[in-house]
């Protein structure tokens, strides 16, 4: 019998806050030293390792040293790109640790004929054969789906994986329902594991001819969305596969680097004074010690402005009670006082996407397009693209250059 | 002018013509009298025989040659020609002047000529800017080489309907329509198909559209071919109010449902089977009740609570962890002007009927929405194609009750939302929704019943056209509508002909792969 691991979604960088970035790099590190303890032949990463194609020095230091362990120790990890650590102009981190004999990146193939022909990778020990299709930026991978010859691959006999960094249509959550996602007949049939990755959520399930298609979720938290979920004990972590010729069995290995405390506030028909003084006793009741504290606002102010409410303060008193950190989500805070959009949505891209969508109506613009869904999602990747910091040592000009180069991209535009 | 016959007499709507001699009218024909300033154009309802010659003599004629009397004399008539002709009953539809079609209100000038119908004739049918492609133009079953387009938003929003016996061509003829509608995203198109017989699982179909890549969605509940969906829907995507006009409750099973709704939401029907009662519900809902309820909702929905009280599916349409998103998704190819294709022929009526009303009821909810913050114009129109539409708008059905398809038919047309409904028996349907079907394409039909159904409430008067109806051939076709200046006759192309200049190109284009 062997045995692997598939973890996803580890976004290592997401955090701007250094006690978040942390906390992603012990989540990682706890992984990693399970799957060694645990035995594994194998790791899997089914994308998004890093949550740029770039990502900071130090989380990379980190998690190289941390993979170097299990390579010394024999166990490879084979990975495919995720839609955060991918990069349409330029090298990944990916392409570098892959250089570096850290990871395997699985999927190689060519387009011949307009078919993709994908090419098996062969675990030395357990002779399993992975092979996958990585995720690229603004659903390009589709076309790859489309392409596919499946037929060759659907033919080769063994125990086959297949890794990959898309949400499936039919396994769609409904708070996700807006996301990109394509048919599960996209995927060749008769593979023994469809080792997902990018819906951040836990989810094992089956259909006919794929017996096990699998994604872990994230093994932290990447956005408010992320946090909401785990301060609401939804769990995090990743698989542990046995198998010979079949699956044997597999496990859900919780990883759980720190705790939470969740408040839903809602500030319907309050003022901002009633509200300070309730969230006030409130946090100071509370037990925050050493937690990652989550305060939700919602409803419409009887009076004032939602400025009005002294969100420092309450963030002082959160982390004077010994808090680690602290997020205060007010999206669905409003005030008379202001003709607002109201937009529900779980994160802030979700809430974006909808303003963008409320307000492209009022737009007038020449091209039709730009009023359009398409228009709508070039807003929202323009603005991720522009809201791109700058990386350590990144010189003015290269950053310069580097979000231009990727704004004309979304826009469609050519260079120069 | 190529002459075929001669007024001869008649009234409006029953003008009486000589057949020219060597010349054959049919049932159908569309005729043309050349006007001075225009032309008035007739159409053949009904053929008879004339002669000069007393019926007693003809009888003896027949009777000579009959018995053999006629090769040993020349019994040929004098003149047979002159004596003995056709005498076709025409109705005039239209008066062209100056290019203008107008409703006929004189009649054509006594002993007037006619000649045959030329496409020409009709250079005011013109392509309308978001058409619909039903076929081209017949006069009797002659096919002229005029294509025939309808103006898709008002002919969708306002209904169509599409009556048939079967074996006429009616999927063809539905086939050949959306084909057209693929070439536009201005139409979002939801088929409830219960025969699989539009997507082209085998053979030719709607898959081989050349868009079809981003025209096309298909949903089945069998294994999808490459690029299809599988037909999921979670239960949570349930309302109770999508029961209505499909099953009936009694006023205890109904209260229990409200109850169950208002305290768990959308997971009512789970805490149904799984036996959980409501807070303070116990001495509301009795077990008795609840236990029928549970029989009934595993019954529709193919689902039980297991002993260890988990939700077993013994069909793969619902379910309680999949399909989460799956009515959303296809309500948005719909508002994307896509062609969605839901392949029900697996599986039970009630079933079908069920996911028919949800995805449904969605689509008409965000188009109400849409009305009222002023984005409907934006929208695509939305047509619901409903297979043996009386399951769900028949007299029967309806008696129980309205539901979304009547909601629709009675109000759609304000949202942007129209059915196309296809039926063997129009008769069964309530007259209230045949006026609101505005258009009708009429395919070949033996049953008087059923053409009476169609012609009572036809947008043209086709009062004497029953026997042109009985008569339709396979694939050809009569368009009343409120949207077209006259009855027009079409002959529908075989869709497998229609489409083999139009087939997606095998593309070999290489795409770069990293």
């Amino acid at each position: 019998m062997y045995r692997f691991a598939h973890i996803a979604d580890c976004h290592l960088g997401a955090n701007r806050e250094p006690e978040l970035r942390q906390l992603e790099v012990e989540a990682f590190k706890k992984s990693i030293d399970t799957c060694i303890s645990r035995g594994v032949d194998f790791i899997i990463i089914s994308g998004d390792i890093f949550h740029s194609n770039l990502p900071d020095m130090w989380v990379v230091n980190e998690a190289v040293r941390k993979m170097r362990d299990a390579v010394d120790k024999g166990i490879p990890i084979y990975v495919v790109y995720g839609s955060h650590d991918y990069s349409p102009t330029g090298t990944s981190i990916i392409d570098i640790l892959d250089s570096a004999g850290l990871v395997k990146r699985i999927g190689a193939g060519e387009v011949k004929d307009g078919k993709l022909f994908l090419k098996f990778v062969e675990d030395p020990k357990t002779k399993a054969k992975l092979t996958g299709i990585s995720a690229r930026k603004l659903g390009i991978e589709k076309e790859y789906y489309k392409i596919l010859n499946r037929e060759l691959l659907e033919a080769e006999t063994g125990f086959k994986i297949f890794v990959f960094h898309t949400m499936l249509s039919e396994l769609k959550p409904a708070d996700l329902a807006k996301t990109d996602s394509i048919p599960v007949s996209y995927l060749p049939v008769g593979f023994n594991y469809y080792a997902g990755g990018h819906p951040h959520k836990n989810i094992v399930e089956n259909f006919k001819n794929y017996p096990y298609i699998v994604y872990p979720g994230p093994l932290f938290a990447k956005d408010s969305k992320d946090f909401e979920e785990a301060a609401k004990d939804v769990k995090r972590g990743f698989y542990i596969v046995d198998f010979d010729s079949q699956i044997i069995n597999i496990e859900f290995i919780e990883v759980k680097v720190c705790d939470y405390y969740f408040e839903e506030y809602d500030a319907s028909g309050k003022s901002p004074a009633q509200i300070m003084n309730d969230l006030t006793e409130r946090m100071k009741k509370a037990d925050l010690t050493n937690k990652i504290v989550l305060l939700k606002l919602s409803g419409e102010l009887a009076s004032g402005k939602t400025s009005d409410i002294d969100f420092t303060t309450i963030r002082r008193i959160i982390m004077d009670q010994g808090a680690l950190h602290v997020r205060i989500n007010r999206y669905a805070l409003t005030s008379k006082e202001y003709a607002s959009i109201r937009v529900k949505g779980g994160d802030v891209h979700e809430i974006e996407e909808k303003i963008f969508e409320e307000n492209i109506r009022s737009v007038k613009v020449s091209n039709p397009k730009l009023t359009s869904p398409e228009g709508v999602k070039m807003a929202v990747n323009l603005l991720k693209a522009l809201r791109d910091p700058p990386k350590i040592n990144e010189s003015k000009e290269d950053y310069f250059n580097r979000i231009r180069s990727q704004a004309l991209k979304i826009l469609g535009l050519p260079e120069g | 002018m190529d002459v075929v016959g001669s007024v001869i007499g008649g009234s409006i709507g029953k003008i009486i013509l000589r057949q020219k001699s060597g010349e054959r009218i049919e049932l159908g024909d569309l005729l043309v009298a050349e006007e001075a300033g225009g032309l008035v154009i007739m159409q053949v309802y009904d053929l008879a025989y004339g002669s000069q010659i007393p019926l007693t003599n003809i009888e003896m004629i027949a009777g000579l040659r009959l018995e053999g009397y006629g090769e040993r004399s020349d019994l040929n008539l004098i003149d047979a020609e002159l004596r003995h002709y056709v005498i076709a009953f025409v109705k005039a539809v239209l008066r062209v002047e100056n290019g203008v079609p107008r409703i006929p209100k004189n009649l054509p000038s006594f002993l007037s000529s006619l000649r045959r119908i030329k496409p020409e004739d009709l250079s005011f049918l013109t392509k309308p800017a978001k058409p619909i492609y039903v076929g081209n133009l017949r006069s009797g079953s002659k096919v002229l080489g005029l294509p025939i387009y309808l103006d898709g938003p008002e002919v969708l929003t306002h209904h169509v309907i599409i009556p048939a016996t079967t074996g006429r061509g009616k999927s063809n003829l539905v086939k050949v329509m959306l084909w057209s509608l693929m070439d536009q995203d201005s139409f979002g198109v939801l088929v409830l198909d219960s025969h699989d017989e539009y997507y082209g699982r085998h053979g030719r179909g709607l898959k081989d559209h050349p868009d079809a890549d981003d025209r096309l969605v298909y949903y089945t509940s069998t294994t999808p071919p490459s690029g299809g969906f599988s037909l999921i829907i979670d239960l949570e995507s349930i309302k109770p109010f999508h029961f209505n006009g499909i099953a009936e409750f009694s006023d205890a099973q109904s209260d229990a449902i409200y109850m169950y709704n208002t305290s768990f939401k959308e997971k009512w029907i789970e805490k149904i089977l799984k036996n959980e009662l409501p807070e303070g519900a116990e001495n509301k809902i009795k077990p008795g009740t609840l236990a029928v309820l549970q029989r009934r909702l595993e019954h529709f929905l193919g689902v039980r609570c297991t002993e260890e009280n988990k939700l077993e599916f013994f069909n793969s349409v619902f379910s309680d962890n999949k399909g989460q998103s799956t009515v959303n998704d296809i309500v948005d190819s719909l508002e994307e002007g896509k062609i969605v294709i839901i392949d029900t022929s697996r599986i039970s009526d009630i079933t079908e009927l069920l996911i028919g009303v949800i995805i449904v009821s969605e689509v008409f909810q965000r188009y109400q929405k849409y009305k009222y913050t002023g984005e409907l114009d934006s929208k695509p129109v939305i047509s619901i194609v409903i297979e043996e539409a009386p399951r769900v708008i028949g007299e029967d059905v309806l008696d129980r009750g309205d539901n979304i398809y009547s909601t629709v038919a009675r109000e759609g047309r304000k949202f942007k939302v129209g059915l196309m409904a296809i039926t063997q028996l129009t008769s069964v349907i309530p007259g209230p929704i045949l006026a609101n079907m505005n258009t009708k394409i009429i395919l070949g039909n033996e049953m008087a019943a059923e053409r009476n159904a169609i012609i009572a409430f036809a947008p043209q008067d086709l009062s004497d056209d029953s026997q042109t109806i009985a008569s339709l051939d396979k694939g050809e076709a009569i368009i009343s509508s409120n949207f077209t200046k006259f009855a027009i006759p079409v002959k529908i192309p075989l869709f497998e002909e229609y489409i083999k200049d139009k087939l997606a190109k095998t593309s070999s284009k290489d795409i770069a792969y990293l």
